[in-house]
């Protein structure tokens, strides 16, 4: 099965990422589950928000990626460089793509986009979040045809080694080989070694085995901000 | 307010029905990685070394707290314990502390912050479910004092749930005194603005609070917590071997 995904990439990517097969890549809003609209308000927040501002870097994604705003971290490395911050809780790859599809894009024209996301699709095989999110790649490519996407990997989660983070790798292994042939996007492995030699995990990076603690954040955004430095100038060179 | 039979026994609502609120339940591990387990595994092990004057226990709203500077600042000098995960009701608080997170220890205030996630229960149900924890934890730590913080008005307009955490709030503000160790402390003063809006510089999902709102809670609580040490006399500890 996965030699034949490598043998036909492009043919799989289409396979994976269409709308009846990969619930993965069907554009999906959030549903409000709880009774106070947050998902749509989010949405509809960031929409407003993107109107009046010319970011270079947009960051979207799951909770991952909105509690990184909330840190000291952001300030330092990623408002400098002129970002936004899009992501949402619980998001999965569907999730993403219908934000991204219905207005999240419309008025700003960043030079890259940063996106993190494929934890929370539960239910969901490796091959199917994969096709999730190089549905969301080639949705920013056709909106955004100047942009660079810069994927980055699903962490491990879990104290002890687990299924999710099976899945996780194995997500990250085929989207970098969906990738690998793209010039417009690329996989960065931000995980900077979170599994200690014993399989587990630290709470003092992962606080919930999940999230990432400010300390965790550090780790992972360093190389992230130098990688991003380094996309930025060549975007300016082209 | 309420049935007042819910004071003396939560566990029960007006015709003797069960709440379910107050009924202790563990988090079924559903996505396959056991983090649930694994977070109360350690609080466990964190009260076997640590001896806390204040313990922290509740959802997310407790959890993220300890990310924060805020933290650091006002909450660790106080020998502060966090048990907070994210997600959690008032029957899985309740669970965690039957199930070994106060053992051993002997914090003189416990902070209680639960309630938000209760989705399947009525404000009554959710109040007298907060209810039953401020009775546990009074009965298992003679000595403490309990506060219980407010629910927090959430979404970015006016919406049930406001209306729901609003009216848990005005259950455990009549009933929580008639506790004698327990206290109501609101510290939702000023989140929702005159046009009935939440910022997101408050809460950045319109649930969870920033830094700033930390902040803003943070005074308050730590406030309190400093006027109820004060007025605790030192306990001697047994030696411990």
């Amino acid at each position: 099965m996965l030699m034949h995904h490598i043998a036909n990439a492009s043919l799989t990517d289409k396979v994976m990422s269409s709308e009846d097969s990969n619930p993965a890549a069907t554009p999906t809003p959030g549903v409000d589950t709880q009774g106070d609209g947050r998902w749509m308000s989010l949405h509809n927040h960031f929409v407003s928000n993107s109107k009046d501002k010319e970011p270079d870097v947009l960051f979207v994604g799951d909770s991952l990626v909105q509690l990184l705003y909330q840190f000291e971290v952001w300030r330092d490395l990623f408002s400098p460089l002129h970002a936004l911050n899009f992501g949402v809780g619980g998001d999965a790859t569907q999730h993403v793509l219908w934000r991204l599809s219905n207005g999240e894009l419309g008025h700003i024209s960043p030079k890259v986009v940063v996106l993190w996301v494929g934890t929370n699709n539960h239910g969901h095989t490796a091959e199917q979040i994969c096709g999730g999110i190089m549905a969301i790649v080639q949705l920013i490519k056709d909106k955004l045809p100047k942009a660079y996407t810069l994927v980055l990997g699903v962490l491990p989660r879990g104290k002890m080694p687990n299924p999710l983070r099976e899945r996780n790798a194995q997500v990250n292994k085929l989207v970098q080989e969906a990738v690998s042939s793209l010039p417009h996007a690329s996989l960065l492995n931000v995980d900077p070694g979170f599994v200690h030699s014993d399989g587990s995990i630290s709470h003092q990076d992962l606080y919930d085995y999940l999230h990432l603690t400010p300390q965790g954040y550090q780790a992972v955004c360093q190389p992230l901000h130098a990688h991003l430095k380094g996309l930025l100038e060549k975007q300016a060179e082209n | 307010m309420g049935d007042t039979r819910l004071i003396s026994n939560p566990q029960r609502m007006s015709g003797d029905e069960i709440n379910p609120a107050a009924v202790a339940q563990a988090v079924e591990d559903v996505q396959g990685d056991d983090r649930w387990m694994s977070q109360h595994t350690r609080f466990v092990q964190e009260c076997k070394d640590a001896e806390p004057e204040v313990l922290f226990i509740g959802d997310s709203m407790v959890q993220l707290m300890q990310q924060y500077e805020i933290w650091r600042e006002l909450f660790s000098p106080l020998h502060a314990l966090n048990f907070g995960i994210g997600g959690d009701t008032t029957c899985n608080v309740l669970w965690r502390l039957q199930n070994g997170e106060l053992d051993n220890i002997r914090p003189k205030v416990t902070v209680v912050w639960v309630g938000t996630n209760n989705h399947e229960h009525s404000a009554e149900q959710v109040a007298g479910g907060i209810l039953a924890i401020a009775q546990l934890l009074t009965s298992r730590l003679p000595k403490t004092k309990v506060v219980v913080l407010g629910l927090l008005a959430r979404g970015d307009g006016p919406n049930p749930l406001r209306e729901k955490n609003a009216a848990v709030n005005g259950f455990l503000r009549s009933w929580l005194p008639r506790l004698g160790q327990a206290q109501f402390l609101d510290v939702g003063a000023g989140f929702v603005h005159s046009d009935g809006t939440i910022s997101t510089r408050d809460m950045f999902d319109f649930l969870h609070l920033t830094a700033a709102g930390y902040r803003a809670i943070a005074k308050p609580l730590s406030d309190l917590l400093l006027q109820i040490l004060d007025e605790t006399p030192e306990e001697k500890r047994a030696s411990l071997v």
